[in-house]
Order: structure tokens, then C-alpha cells, then sequence
């Protein structure tokens, strides 16, 4: 600097020292920042990654007795956007909404939310051109997600009910056994990385790890065919207002079909009236009728009150009771005990009732379950209603010894009849064999459960043999029998009460069918309710023939007929639930152990593999562990610290 | 070697190696899962800054020989070429539309942003200009007039691109140049005052502006929306700690640190390697700034002093300007960290212009 002044020198230095204040401020600035509060910044920055959106679960898969899938999670797409990472929201908001079926105002409404994470439209079916579409748009990204499907759309649809947004079971075994099928609330944490849409987690594969567990099922998917189809015929044909027809193994209480009508597709559940959601198995009160004396009649046996063969007085159709006047459809004088029940003598019931004596009849009306729920393992269901012993009038102790005056549910019914069948014991019904994880360990096993004992053996037997009577040529309900195979049952025709009127409603009735088969090794207890049928409305007529087919196709089918042998319905095989994923093609898992994340996403990348990644810094643990197989779904998880 | 190096020449040239280093591995540190993402190929924006890289060089060689007299005669013409290539960008045929601003030219392939040209042509016409008017320095209308008046329709053209960010750091070392060239404390303070409410309108006059200054405030009061980049901006730095991360495990580029290769990797390098690393970087621009001030100290002439100082003021404000916004203390400007973000003209011309710095102290040591 030959002609440098003192001045210049002077300026220059000025120079230097500007530029050291403005590094020596932004030195105490990130002094502040990195020492000071670096604690807080740095529990802001993990809050930010652990901040996580919620992923619908994979939803267990609902079985029948035999594996076959009743409900099922379906691979489907929502779409995301993070608002923060869009510029332009108006052009984005109109190309997503000419994919999706979402209009573009309410896209756009959303895109303006503040937050960074939002749903867009979930759970559709879009074409693999599609989704590339959405995924070029920057800030929207693709998720799976899982959708509940009925592949069989109205099987068993009332007993199983349905999963409403967000994968919450809302009816039936989708909501009782809500916990078990939902599993583990997904996470997924990497997904608020801003512009990474596919980066670490393509596409945010839902990991196996949330599936929940799955549920097997003591149903058989084509028992319950079966009686859904008859049930639909008979309740079609006869116009009537609804119907039950229950399938149960008397040895246990499984329930092997549980039909209802009307019914409803649960894949669409909100098109139908809620009515014909329910289960009406266990939530619909019917005053059984003349079903009904089945209990009677095992009482009287049992307290040894009768014989099967006394006879009494059946009054020639006519009997008074204090100021009711009791009829008999069809006259008879004396009857055997046994022809009571064959013939359904209304007032051979009264006779017999008042033999047996008030106070012993309600004790066993309560023994057979009548006025508490039988415990099944499904929602809604309702006790019934059994007048207090004290408020029994005359006239109710009349009524009730053939089924008038007292309501109970078909569950109720066919579980105390089973109880007969059983030889006495009452088993509690169930539904749910197993609860599976998805890993095929089994979660939770339902065995049977003995109730008690309300009759003895030689009870059961006797009243068995009435019933099979009843079967007969000439006994009320011989629509129910069927060749080589004898049949125990009891039709019921009961008047519907009147609600606003008191009494009884003139021309409404139900007609029932209970029984079981092979009537001496019973492996079927069914029962029939048809509601309101119009025209015809004798249990004989309306009901049995139902119960007949049900039942003679449910046999043939597990092969009790005797020209096919004699092979038993197949119990439920847990170990088959065993999924083999391993037997797939999908190659060794490396050691990621001790790598960074940078290391692990690039090796996982070659494999390929989608690696989801928890924490930070080394990893730790892998799963699958090195050397272990990779599944079809080509995912792992891999743990950093 | 033709030119033989002694301590300084050593300190700057490592000085600027090493930060172009720097600025390799942050390139790649920030931009490889994206450019995973987006090209399948983690090295895609690593291989292009390598190739800049080497244009670089090959400019901070030719440069650190061309005799920086030389930049004389050329100062009118650069100047008139910078502002032709400033007005191209508004040609459709050539200009670059880019997250709507419009700062690049294309030419084929090759793209380019004729601001970073704009600065130096500014620079080297300052440094002529003032040593021209050395004797009449002190008056308003020779000493003050011609400096504003001339650089002025660049700087209004990179403001119309808009490029807030640049023509003010221009519009900075103008000033500070001045300041050097001995004008008078007098004239400099009262215009420093006047411009004061062009500035305002200007950042007032768009609303983007204004909301980005009054986020830069607080941003904490909205962290998700406008504040959001600085927020993560402090969030990645403020969790480097004392040793950071380490490198390439940085996690606020994958989470919402948008352009983290570009003007806010500087919060990666807080992120990744903590207060060391970044005082490291200090320590770097500070060694910068040393061996420029020394150069202009040293330069035989006035216009090597100016030069020297002009140049060196570009780069280090620059990198001032651009750790502040990124430390929250600055409004969101959008600058480039020079010689370590990813940007091929701006670093570049950086290169060169180290490469104009070192030949003013080489000369000044022979004279």
C-alpha cells in the first residue's frame, strides 16, 4: 500500500473489526442455541420425529370353524397431504380432487389447516396410473391402509357386525371382540418427514407387527349357508316380519349358524335401517309358545310328579281356569303325557303344570336359563322376562305351562333345549373358539362351560323320547322329520301381545320349531322363529319345514346321514391358522447391527427391502434378525439408538 | 508453479480448499436421500457440484495469475455485459422460472445466474471508479454520485428477479467500499438514512416480504407455518449440541428442512457436527477475511486495495448475512453460504474472485 494513508489503514481495520463484532455476535448466538438450549431444541426435534400419524391397524381376520375367512382386511389407499410443504394449494387441491372423489373446495378447505399432516380421502381402490398421479403432487403423498371386507357380504353379517371409520368394531363380534381384532394402534413416525413422501418408507407399508389378532369362530360357514337360505325362503315366502334359526352343537354350545331376518350387507352397512343390523337371536323377546312345553314336561319327569304314560284329562278342548276359558286347536279327552306333548294339548299342560305345583315349575324355568342372559359371547343380548313367583296369578301359572306370559330370547330356547339333548347338562353357547395373534400363537382359547345340571340323564332320555314323538306320523310336528334319522322337537305357535291394546294381538304370530338330532346322539339342536308369518302361522307348518331342511342339509353336509357315513363335524384345527410366510421366495435378512441409518437404508435399498426405522444413531435390533427370512411383504424393522 | 507461495498465499489458498471441501461433504450429507428420491441416485447432486467444484478450480487458477490490473479496462465493459445478462432473465427465450423468481439464464444445457456475474462487475467498477476519483473522494457529486447512480439499474434488475437478498449484500459492500475509499462518514450516513425508507417500502411493499420479517421476529409464534423453516432451522443447530450428530445423521433434512443443500445448510453443518463445526466455519471466514484485508493492506495500489476489500466483503457479508437468517437473528432472505452451498455460479464465481484476492496479495508482496 505505497500511497496508503494513515486513514486507509485506519478504515481497513474499521473493516475487520465490523466483521468481527458480526462473528463474534453470531457466535454467542449459537453458543445460545447449541449450549444453552440445546436441551430444548433438541426434545423439540425428537418430539417432531416421534410425532406420529395414526394408521388404521390391520384389523384381524374373522374365520368360521374351518378357516374359511368371513371378514378380511383389505390393502387399500388414503390420501395424505402436508399442507406445510404445498405452495400452490389451489392447483393442488383441484389435481387431487380430479383423481379422488373429493371436490376440490374441500380439498383446498384442507390443505389450509395448519397442521402438517392431514387426510385427504381415505381407504379407496385407485389403478397403480392413479397413484403415480397423486404421488407426483408435492406435499401428497399415498399411504396403504386397511379396509374391513366381507367377502361373503350377508353371511352372518347380524352376528358379526361391522368396523365404522377408523377401524373401531361398531357391531357385533367386530365390537366385542373389538381389542383383540384391532391391534396395536399403528404409528408411523418417519412419515412427518416433509418433502420424503416414499423416502424411508415407500409408500408407509403398514408393518405386520399392528395387525391384530384374528378371531376363529365356531360358525360353519355353510351350516350357517344353510340356514340363512332356508330362513330367507321361508321368511320370504311366508311375508313375515322377520326370523331367527339358530344351529347349535348341543355336546358344547357351539353355535354353528345364527341366521337373522332380515339381514344387511356389512360392507355397506349405512344403506340399511338399523333394525336389520341386530342379532335378533339374542336381542328379540318372543313368548315361545307351545316350544315351551319341552320344559314342563322335563320338570314333571324329573320331580317324578308323572309317569310318560299316565294319563290326564284333556276336557274335550274346553278347560276353565279362574275366569279364562283354556282351547285346544284339535279336541281330546285323555291323553298320555307323551300325546300331550305330540299333540301340543294346551290343556293337558295346565294339568300337568298344576301337578308339578307353581313354586318346583319356576325353580326349573330358571334352571333351564329362562329370565338371565345364557352369557354368550356377543353384545345386545337380553335376559328375558320371567314374572316373580309371588306375582304369579292363577291365569299366569296357566299360561306360562304353555309358553304364554313369559318372554325369552331363541338363544334362551335352543340353549335350554340343548341342555336336553346334552342329556341334561346345560352348556353356556358360545361363538368364539380362538383368538389367534398374527403370529398363530394362540391369544385366547374358549372351552366349553358346563352350566349345570338341570335334568337328570333318565329325564333327558324320557323327554327325548316324547319328542321324538312328536316327529311322528300324527304328532305336531312331523314336517320336521326326515328319513333314516329320527328327530326330538316341538313346534310353537304363539299369539304376539298386543302392546297398545293389552292382551294379545289379533292374527300376529310366531311359529317356532326346537329340536335336535339324531334324537339319540344328538349333534344338532336347531331352532326356527318365524315372526309375523301371514297366512299360514302354525309352528307345524311354517316352522318345522324350515327346521327340516336346515337340518337335513346341515347333515348331509357333515356327513350324519347314514347312507354317508358317519363322519363328525371337524373340529376346529388352531394349528392351521399358522400362516407360512416363510415358504416364500423372499431371501436372507443382513446384519444391519451397529450401522448408521444411512448405511442400513442404502443396504436395504440393494436387497430391496422397506425398512421402517425407529430411533436414531446405531442400530440396534432388527426384525427379521439376520439370517431369518423375508417375508413377502419385503419390510423390516430396524431399531437405532 | 509459477507463482511461488508464501504464508498467506498458503493460508488463503487452504482457506478457500477448505471450505469448498466443506462444502463437498455438506452438499452430499444433505442431498443424497433426496437425490435417492428423486433421481435413485444418492450422488446426484454430489457429482454435479464436483463438476462445479472443477470449473471452480480452473477459475480460482486462471484467476489467482490473471494480473487483477487487468480488471481496469474491463470494469465498464463487465458491468455493461452483467446488466445486458441481468435483462436476458426477463427474456422468456432464456430466462428461468424457479419457485417464482425468475434468477437463471439458460443457455442448452448449462444454466447460470447472472447476479453473481452482477456482483463482481459491480465490485471491480466500484474499485476503479473510486481510485479514479481518488482526489475529488471527499465531494458529494464525484465521490458519491456516480457510485450509487451507476451499479444502481443491476441492482434494481436483480431486485425485480426479485432477489431481495443479493442486490442488498451488493447495495452493503457499495457502501462499505465507499466507507474504504475514504468518502466522507458525512455523505455515507445521511443516504445510509434516507435509503432506510425505500427499504421499508420495499419490504413492506410485498406482503411476502413483510410477513417473512415479522415472522423472523418470533417464528416460534407460528412453527408450522410461516416460521416453520426457521424454526426447523433452529431446531436443526440447536440439537448439534457441542459435537453434533455426526455426519450424515442428521435428521432435520429428512424432517422438514426444505433447501437444506442450498442456503440452509448451514443448519446441518450445526446439526451434524455441533458448536465445533461451527466455529469451525467461523474460524474459516475469518481466515478469509485476514487474508483479504491483508491483500488489500498489501495491494500496491488503490484499486488493488479496493478490489481486495470489495471482494472480501462480498464473501464474508455474504456468509454473515446467510448464518444470521439461518440463526434467526436475520429475516429469511434466501443466500447462498458462499463456497459450501450447493449452486453452481455462486460458487464459481466465489472461486474466481479468492483467485482475484490472492493475485492482489501476491502482487503486493512483489511490489
Amino acid at each position: 500500500m505505497s500511497k496508503g494513508s494513515r486513514w486507509l489503514k485506519v478504515r481497513l481495520v474499521s473493516l475487520l473489526v465490523f466483521f468481527l463484532i458480526a462473528f463474534a455476535g453470531l457466535t454467542v448466538r449459537a453458543f445460545q442455541l447449541q449450549i444453552v438450549e440445546n436441551g430444548r431444541l433438541k426434545a423439540r426435534a425428537s418430539d417432531q420425529y416421534r410425532k406420529t400419524i395414526d394408521i388404521l391397524p390391520e384389523r384381524g381376520e374373522i374365520y368360521d370353524r374351518n378357516l374359511n375367512e368371513l371378514a378380511i382386511s383389505m390393502e387399500v389407499d388414503s390420501v395424505y397431504a402436508q399442507p406445510c410443504m404445498i405452495e400452490d394449494r389451489r392447483t393442488a387441491a383441484e389435481a387431487v380432487s380430479s383423481i379422488v372423489s373429493v371436490d376440490a373446495g374441500s380439498v383446498y378447505k384442507r390443505l389450509r389447516d395448519k397442521s402438517s399432516f392431514v387426510w385427504l380421502k381415505r381407504q379407496i381402490d385407485m389403478p397403480e396410473t392413479e397413484r403415480s398421479i397423486v404421488r407426483g403432487i408435492r406435499g401428497v403423498g399415498l399411504l396403504k391402509e386397511r379396509k374391513r371386507f366381507y367377502p361373503a357380504p350377508q353371511l352372518a353379517s347380524n352376528m358379526i357386525g361391522f368396523v365404522g371409520y377408523d377401524s373401531i368394531g361398531l357391531e357385533g363380534l367386530e365390537w366385542r371382540y373389538n381389542n383383540y381384532l384391532r391391534g396395536e394402534g399403528m404409528k408411523i413416525a418417519g412419515l412427518r418427514d416433509a418433502r420424503g413422501k416414499e423416502m424411508v418408507f415407500d409408500d408407509g407399508d403398514v408393518s405386520h407387527a399392528s395387525k391384530g389378532s384374528s378371531l376363529i369362530l365356531t360358525l360353519d360357514r355353510t351350516i350357517q349357508y344353510i340356514a340363512e337360505k332356508e330362513l330367507l325362503k321361508a321368511a320370504t315366502n311366508a311375508n313375515a316380519k322377520a326370523g331367527i334359526a339358530i344351529v347349535m352343537d348341543p355336546s358344547n354350545g357351539e353355535i354353528l349358524a345364527m341366521a337373522s331376518y332380515p339381514t344387511f350387507d356389512p360392507n355397506n352397512f349405512r344403506r340399511y335401517r338399523p333394525r336389520d343390523w341386530r342379532n335378533r337371536a339374542l336381542t328379540d323377546l318372543y313368548e315361545p309358545g307351545s316350544v315351551f312345553k319341552i320344559f314342563l314336561v322335563a320338570a314333571a319327569l324329573e320331580e317324578g310328579v308323572v309317569e310318560p304314560n299316565d294319563i290326564i284329562y284333556c276336557e274335550n278342548g274346553g278347560y276353565r281356569v279362574a275366569d279364562r276359558i283354556f282351547h285346544d286347536t284339535m279336541k281330546h279327552g285323555w291323553l298320555t303325557v307323551k300325546d300331550i306333548v305330540k299333540y301340543s294339548s294346551n290343556i293337558g299342560a295346565v294339568k300337568l303344570a298344576d301337578r308339578l305345583g307353581r313354586s318346583k315349575y319356576y325353580r326349573y324355568i330358571n334352571e333351564f336359563g329362562f329370565g338371565k342372559k345364557t352369557g354368550i359371547d356377543l353384545p345386545g343380548e337380553v335376559s328375558g322376562y320371567v314374572r316373580k313367583l309371588q306375582e304369579w296369578s292363577r291365569v299366569t301359572f296357566s299360561t306360562i305351562s304353555f309358553g304364554q306370559g313369559i318372554s325369552a330370547t331363541p338363544i334362551q330356547l335352543i340353549t335350554a333345549a340343548s341342555a336336553i339333548a346334552n342329556k341334561g347338562v346345560l352348556m353356556r353357547p358360545y361363538v368364539v373358539k380362538a383368538v389367534v395373534s398374527p403370529d398363530g400363537e394362540v391369544v385366547k382359547e374358549v372351552h366349553p362351560v358346563i352350566e349345570r345340571r338341570v335334568v337328570s340323564e333318565e329325564t333327558a332320555l324320557e323327554v327325548t323320547e316324547i319328542l321324538k314323538r312328536v316327529t311322528k306320523d300324527g304328532g305336531s310336528g312331523e314336517r320336521a322329520a326326515i328319513s333314516f334319522v329320527d328327530v326330538a322337537g316341538k313346534t310353537g305357535t304363539s299369539q304376539k301381545p298386543d302392546p297398545v291394546n293389552g292382551g294379545y294381538a289379533q292374527g300376529k304370530y310366531i311359529s317356532s320349531f326346537l329340536g335336535y338330532a339324531p334324537a339319540d346322539s344328538p349333534r344338532l339342536a336347531i331352532i326356527v322363529m318365524i315372526d309375523e308369518p301371514s297366512g299360514d302361522f302354525y309352528g307345524s307348518t311354517v316352522a318345522a319345514p324350515v327346521f327340516r331342511e336346515i337340518l337335513k342339509q346341515s347333515m348331509a353336509y357333515m356327513g350324519i346321514l347314514p347312507n354317508k357315513g358317519g363322519e363328525s363335524i371337524k373340529p376346529v384345527k388352531l394349528a392351521a391358522i399358522r400362516r407360512t410366510n416363510d415358504d416364500i421366495e423372499g431371501g436372507r435378512m443382513p446384519d444391519f447391527r451397529g450401522k448408521s441409518m444411512r448405511m442400513v437404508l442404502r443396504m436395504a435399498k440393494r436387497i430391496p427391502l422397506e425398512v421402517k426405522v425407529v430411533g436414531s444413531g446405531k442400530a440396534i435390533s432388527q426384525r427379521p434378525s439376520p439370517g431369518g427370512k423375508i417375508g413377502r411383504n419385503r419390510t423390516a424393522e430396524v431399531r437405532f439408538q | 508453479m509459477i507463482i511461488r507461495f508464501k504464508d498467506t498465499d498458503r493460508v488463503l489458498i487452504l482457506t478457500t480448499l477448505f471450505l469448498v471441501v466443506a462444502g463437498i461433504m455438506m452438499v452430499y450429507s444433505t442431498s443424497y436421500i433426496m437425490a435417492m428420491e428423486r433421481f435413485k441416485d444418492e450422488y446426484f447432486f454430489l457429482k454435479r457440484h464436483l463438476s462445479f467444484t472443477l470449473i471452480g478450480l480452473a477459475g480460482f487458477f486462471i484467476t489467482m495469475h490473471v494480473p487483477y490490473r487487468a480488471y481496469k479496462k474491463m470494469a465498464y465493459p463487465l458491468l455493461v455485459a452483467a446488466t445486458i445478462l441481468l435483462s436476458l432473465v426477463f427474456v422468456d427465450v432464456f430466462g428461468v422460472d424457479a419457485g417464482g423468481a425468475r434468477r437463471w439464464l439458460e443457455f442448452g444445457s448449462v444454466r447460470f445466474q447472472p447476479s453473481e456475474l452482477a456482483k463482481v462487475a459491480v465490485v471491480i467498477f466500484l474499485a476503479y471508479s473510486l481510485e479514479a476519483k481518488r482526489d475529488k473522494i471527499k465531494t458529494f457529486s464525484l465521490g458519491v454520485v456516480p457510485h450509487i447512480l451507476i451499479p444502481a439499474l443491476p441492482i434494481v434488475l436483480i431486485l425485480l428477479e426479485p432477489d431481495f437478498g443479493t442486490s442488498m449484500v451488493i447495495t452493503a459492500v457499495i457502501f462499505l467500499m465507499m466507507f474504504i475509499a475514504g468518502v466522507r462518514i458525512t455523505h455515507l450516513v445521511p443516504l445510509g438514512v434516507m435509503s432506510l425508507p425505500l427499504i421499508y417500502y420495499l419490504v413492506a411493499g410485498t406482503a411476502y416480504r413483510m410477513r417473512r420479517i415479522l415472522i423472523f421476529l418470533n417464528p416460534w409464534k407460528d412453527p408450522t407455518g410461516e416460521g416453520f423453516q426457521i424454526v426447523q432451522s433452529l431446531i436443526a443447530i440447536g440439537s448439534g449440541g457441542l459435537y453434533g450428530v455426526g455426519f450424515g445423521e442428521g435428521r432435520q433434512k429428512l424432517f422438514y428442512l426444505p433447501e437444506a443443500h442450498t442456503d440452509f445448510i448451514f443448519s446441518v453443518i450445526g446439526e451434524e457436527f455441533g458448536i465445533i463445526g461451527v466455529l469451525l466455519v467461523f474460524i474459516l471466514y475469518l481466515s478469509f477475511l485476514l487474508c483479504g484485508v491483508r491483500a488489500a493492506w498489501k495491494s500496491p495500489d488503490l484499486f488493488g486495495t479496493y478490489l481486495a476489500s470489495g471482494l472480501t466483503s462480498l464473501i464474508v457479508l455474504q456468509a454473515v448475512i446467510n448464518v444470521g437468517i439461518v440463526m434467526g437473528l436475520l429475516p429469511p432472505k434466501g443466500l447462498p453460504l458462499p463456497f459450501i452451498s450447493y449452486g453452481g455460479t455462486s460458487l464459481v464465481v466465489n472461486m474466481a474472485m479468492a483467485g482475484i484476492v490472492l493475485n492482489i496479495y501476491k502482487k503486493g508482496c512483489e511490489g
